[in-house]
């Protein structure tokens, strides 16, 4: 599947929602009713079509929308160090992790120094948001290459913060921009951030009695996991049409039959994403009627 | 009564104190602030067999890879951020040109704590599971004297020389962070206080009384510094927070460029081999670019 097919369907309104909610805006409504108040969420500054939508502006406007909601305590860490940022301020979305842009957006609090404000080994970041090239089928993810990695056929970034977000941070959400099989694969060429490989038991032999990933979200679905066997699992799919063809576009074996249609945001839900949390349509590119 | 030392030196004084193999860690982050005037030196000379410790590296590691100065980079991260994948690391590792050691960010973080304090190991509970851990023979496990658990005895970063960019310096080597500065001018200090050979680059060596005027700034304190050479736009393309700012059509240019061997060789002939020094360097970029990545910090 290309990545302009993905892009577009974004934006395109799901069947059956109410004032046509977009993709990007249901999967942003379903990740703030999952967000507890007093909570610290971490993303990143991804650049760059639909992984910056996945990757940085629905993790944003999903836990701007929390705080709107039931969540006023939330902290937002945006590129991990600056504090509750003001995105109303903005005209556009950065695209630069540690320019004068995010220096100047007005915040709670930034991060000057390592260690800084938050300790990350002590469970200080109760989420995060990551993504990958590869996930696998116990929900481990690569960032670092395809292939052999004693001689890679692609060489990617490397694994830059995963290692941290699979085991200290409280729970992971794995943003996935694109669903194509070769996204989507029964073991990773490179495991960067664990997932349970043998289940919570498996994680507790490699030492890891904390974090993990809580659910993969792609532009078809949403997986979570059973993570007593170790194993990923159809949460729900976007569309029928996502149900029927899931297997298709999935490497690993998946059973979407009996999936429900990932919930659709309420109508107050939509006019807060709206009207108070992205009303220039800088985060999901829409603006308020 | 004796005058105190001038650490001052040439950015060809630098070159000297990285000698062909040395263990190198660059100061900077991902696409900002590198002692670029350094690096393109380092080219110039010809250097060989570098090995490069880091935490988030970009631009300054693609290019010294790409050149064929390096063996070894271990570190989190390689690549452009918002201008994409580094396409000259990409193409020395998939041909096996370039051996990398994959760490965790904060792991990388830690590996310079771990020289700042002289320890001889950094201890992590949490790489069980990962490649990091299952192709890194110099990480060991051991057990926790405490309280029984596997733990994972990680080295330390223990760079031979560092070598920062940073906005000024006194001539005996007291290097000033601005004070509205980011994580990436933390962890150059953190870099700088690990090791015994220091070199910095700045924008602008500065009389000693402005720098008695900003002294809470001052985080790497002149015994700290080896050697302190002034290098105006050494960072270019890569930003100096305060004072310039990230040179976006040079990054496009070195992209587009290193689609291919051929095309980043014509980049090093025009940018590095070229011009003889940093001076010629910044008037092959021209003064009316340079001139327009300005930025003000406050007024």
């Amino acid at each position: 599947m290309s990545a302009n097919l993905n892009d577009t369907l974004l934006d395109r309104a799901l069947d059956g929602t109410p004032d046509g909610a977009t993709l990007a805006e249901t999967i942003a409504v379903n990740l703030a009713r999952s967000f507890a108040d007093g909570e610290v969420g971490f993303t990143g500054l991804v650049t760059g079509g639909a992984a910056a939508l996945f990757g940085t502006s629905i993790p944003l406007a999903a836990m701007s929308l929390a705080q709107a909601m039931h969540a006023p305590n939330l902290t937002i860490l945006l590129a991990g160090w600056s504090h509750n940022p003001d995105l109303g301020s903005l005209s556009v979305m950065p695209d630069s992790e540690f320019d004068s842009v995010l220096r100047d957006l007005p915040c709670d609090a930034q991060m000057l120094t390592y260690p800084g404000p938050w300790a990350i080994k002590r469970g200080d970041i109760d989420f995060g948001f990551s993504s990958g090239v590869q996930v696998d089928a116990v929900g481990s993810i690569n960032s670092v290459c395809i292939g052999d990695p004693a001689k890679p056929k692609v060489r990617l970034v490397g694994p830059i913060l995963q290692p941290e977000h699979m085991t200290l941070f409280g729970r992971e959400y794995v943003m996935m921009p694109h669903h194509a099989r070769r996204n989507f694969v029964e073991k990773v060429d490179y495991v960067s951030g664990v997932g349970y490989p043998g289940g919570l038991e498996g994680r507790k032999r490699l030492g890891l009695n904390h974090g993990g990933p809580e659910w993969v979200v792609t532009p078809k679905c949403v997986f979570d996991f059973d993570k007593e066997a170790g194993r990923i699992r159809v949460k729900s799919v976007h569309r029928d049409a996502d149900r029927r063809d899931l297997a298709e576009h999935t490497g690993f074996a998946v059973d979407a039959g009996n999936a429900p249609l990932t919930a659709a945001p309420t109508k107050d839900e939509l006019d807060l994403l709206r009207r108070h949390v992205d009303p220039n349509g800088i985060l999901l590119g829409r603006r308020a009627a | 009564m004796t005058n105190k030392t001038s650490k001052v030196g040439s950015i060809a004084d630098a070159v000297t104190l990285i000698p062909d193999g040395t263990r190198l860690a660059i100061g900077g982050f991902a696409i900002y602030q590198h002692p670029m005037a350094v690096v393109r030196a380092l080219i110039r000379a010809g250097r060989r067999d570098l090995a490069i410790v880091g935490t988030v590296n970009g631009n300054e590691v693609d290019l010294l890879v790409g050149a064929g100065c390096v063996k070894r980079v271990e570190t989190s991260y390689v690549g452009l951020e918002k201008y994409g994948l580094a396409p000259n690391f990409r193409r020395a590792v998939e041909e096996g040109r370039v051996e990398v050691v994959d760490y965790p960010e904060v792991l990388s973080f830690d590996r310079f704590r771990a020289s700042q304090e002289n320890f001889t190991f950094w201890p992590c509970d949490y790489l069980g599971g990962t490649d990091v851990l299952a192709r890194n023979p110099d990480i060991k496990p051991f057990i926790c004297p405490a309280t029984g658990r596997t733990l994972h005895a990680v080295p330390p970063a223990d760079p031979e020389v560092v070598v920062l960019h940073a906005i000024a310096a006194d001539e005996r080597g007291n290097v000033i962070l601005p004070q509205r500065h980011l994580l990436p001018q933390g962890l150059d200090v953190i870099m700088a206080r690990g090791c015994d050979t220091v070199i910095v680059t700045v924008e602008k060596i500065v009389p000693q009384s402005m720098i008695r005027r900003h002294a809470a700034q001052v985080q790497i304190p002149s015994y700290k510094t080896t050697l302190v050479v002034e290098a105006p736009w050494g960072a270019h393309p890569t930003a100096l927070l305060g004072r310039y700012a990230t040179d976006d059509a040079h990054f496009r240019d070195y992209v587009a460029a290193s689609a291919s061997p051929d095309g980043f060789a014509a980049y090093l002939d025009r940018y590095v081999h070229g011009p003889a020094d940093h001076q010629a360097y910044l008037d092959a970029v021209g003064p009316g670019r340079l001139g327009s990545l300005t930025e003000f910090d406050t007024l």
